[in-house]
């Protein structure tokens, strides 16, 4: 199956990933954002948090692999947008937590393909109305 | 005095113009377990959410507006919007210029819409970022 024919209701992909807190510190890093809710439970705990949360945007980034590992070529994409629905709390462990990504293709028409993709943790939904628009134009 | 709908509108200088390097968009795609050859090599891409690292150093004019009032670490990001133009990609300079589109206080919740759109040096579009944050103002 190429993007080219693709029908909506098709399902692109999936992509489970673990989020540690050393994940938080390197993504805080190289995004620079350096809000002490994502590596300080004491500020966490000042805005009513359960602990550190992921950064959304990791979250929102990682979900998006789910996109340009089906597409190829990153620059496929136009629009990206989701909502923070629940935060993503991640314990001070080895393990951390899972993020569950599936991607299903919601609309399509000459020119875009536009991808919803449902973003779970600890069987909750985290980001909501999470969407990603990809050119045709732009792909192989 | 604290930010208010009165702020809506107010749109910060250029930030610093950001050189996008190899070096950056691996340490970026490493963070996102990514592995994505568009990200590797002499001249890669971007991955489309490195906006977020120009988008960060725009966001400091807001934290720095003392008339604002506003503290990083009271701030929970509640929604994200990105619409590229362009890819970004290694040797682009590019700058970022937030405005403040909307404001709504809750109690002690301030709901605050922002845009930082980043153009080249010679303003030629590459993305605009939306995103709504809630700011809880201590008591």
């Amino acid at each position: 199956m190429t993007v080219m024919d693709v029908a909506v209701g098709t399902r692109i992909g999936e992509l489970t990933v673990s989020l540690t807190r050393a994940r938080l510190v390197r993504y805080a890093g190289a995004s620079t954002d350096f809000n002490p809710i994502h590596w300080s439970d004491r500020a966490a705990a000042a805005l009513g948090l359960d602990g550190v949360i992921a950064h959304g945007m990791l979250t929102m980034g990682t979900a998006l692999r789910v996109v340009t590992d089906w597409v190829g070529d990153p620059a496929a994409v136009r629009r990206y947008s989701a909502r923070f629905t629940r935060p993503v709390v991640v314990p001070d462990d080895d393990l951390g937590v899972e993020v569950h990504c599936v991607g299903t293709v919601s609309a399509a028409d000459e020119d875009t393909v536009t991808v919803t993709i449902v973003v779970r943790c600890r069987d909750e939904v985290v980001l909501g109305a999470v969407t990603a628009v990809v050119s045709r134009g732009d792909l192989p | 005095m604290p930010i208010t709908d009165a702020h809506v509108g107010r749109t910060y200088p250029p930030t610093a113009p950001y050189e996008v390097s190899a070096a950056k968009i691996v340490e970026f795609a490493a963070a996102l377990s990514d592995d994505n050859p568009a990200y590797a090599g002499d001249a890669p891409t971007a991955p489309p959410t490195f906006v977020a690292v120009i988008g960060a150093a725009a966001w400091d004019a807001l934290f720095a507006d003392t008339e604002l009032d506003l503290s990083l670490q009271r701030v929970v990001h509640a929604d994200q919007s990105f619409v590229w133009h362009r890819p970004l990609r290694t040797g682009d300079v590019v700058t970022g210029v937030l405005s403040i589109d909307k404001v709504r206080c809750r109690g002690a919740m301030e709901i605050v819409g922002v845009t930082v759109r980043l153009r080249t040096l010679d303003g030629e579009p590459v993305a605009d970022s939306s995103s709504t944050f809630i700011h809880t103002r201590a008591s």
